[in-house]
């Protein structure tokens, strides 16, 4: 029983961290919607990220890219051609909201769980709330 | 704080501040949208534009937006009869400014929603941390 309260905790922990890259990688996108020839990214989905042990190691996606050592986890180019405007940018700013908003809303349930659990926990010593 | 967060904070902030400089050049072009030369066939105010590059900051893990270039649009002036004028040449035309208004009112509604698409990011961001650090209470 143990195990599993723990397993919930780390859970939640890398869950927030995937939200949290996912937004940098997002902002990033919106920042750089009028910057001609830029490409949008994202970050892989939470449970490919939870398949794989070692989140350090980028993705490449094509052979241009870089092996980079960064630590902030993989990132991966759009993977079909998306509408371009004549220069090139391929975001689409409201996509691109909406993947904030899910984001956000990820991050939400995930700190309710947490804050759920260790109330749990609180209980369980004998402490209010 | 979490750097991943702070990050698109700066990011975020930076696209703002871009999409700010935008506004002012929209500014500058339709304010001299009027604004002929002086002296017999002298060039009058030139649209100015625009062009925005991603940048990766000294410590090589923020990319922010900064503004590339602001360059001048090389367009046809056009001209107008009006040999009255101190800046009208010899037949008696004077150039007037690439400026079209509607191109600008365009621009600025543009710029104008990605300013809005940033200031979304943010908040969104600063919820996210807000909800982080009440994990502490």
């Amino acid at each position: 029983m143990e195990r599993t309260q723990i397993g919930i905790f780390d859970l939640a922990r890398r869950r927030m961290a995937w939200a949290e890259q996912r937004q940098a990688v997002l902002a990033k996108n919106i920042a750089n919607a009028n910057t001609p020839k830029f490409q949008p990214a994202d970050v892989p989905d939470f449970a490919r990220t939870l398949s794989r042990t070692s989140m350090a190691e980028p993705l490449r996606t094509q052979p241009n890219h870089m092996g980079g050592t960064d630590p902030g986890g993989a990132r991966i180019a759009a993977g079909r051609p998306r509408t371009h405007s004549p220069d090139g940018n391929a975001v689409v700013l409201d996509q691109q909201l909406m993947k904030v908003a899910d984001t956000e809303t990820t991050q939400a349930l995930t700190t309710s769980i947490y804050k759920k659990y260790m109330g749990l926990f609180s209980i369980a010593l004998g402490r209010a709330g | 704080m979490s750097p991943e967060l702070t990050r698109s904070l700066t990011i975020s902030a930076s696209g703002m501040n871009a999409q700010t400089t935008r506004l002012r050049v929209i500014a500058e072009n339709l304010a001299n949208q009027d604004t002929t030369g002086t002296s017999p066939g002298a060039d009058p105010y030139r649209r100015k534009t625009i062009t925005f590059a991603n940048q990766v900051d000294a410590a090589g893990r923020t990319d922010t937006v900064t503004v590339k270039e602001i360059g001048q649009d090389k367009g046809d002036l056009p001209l107008r009869y009006d040999p009255s004028n101190p800046a009208a040449n010899a037949q008696g035309y004077v150039k007037l400014p690439n400026v079209n208004s509607f191109t600008e009112m365009m621009d600025m509604r543009e710029a104008q929603r990605s300013y809005n698409a940033n200031l979304a990011v943010m908040q969104a961001t600063r919820g996210m941390l807000n909800r982080t650090i009440e994990l502490l209470k």
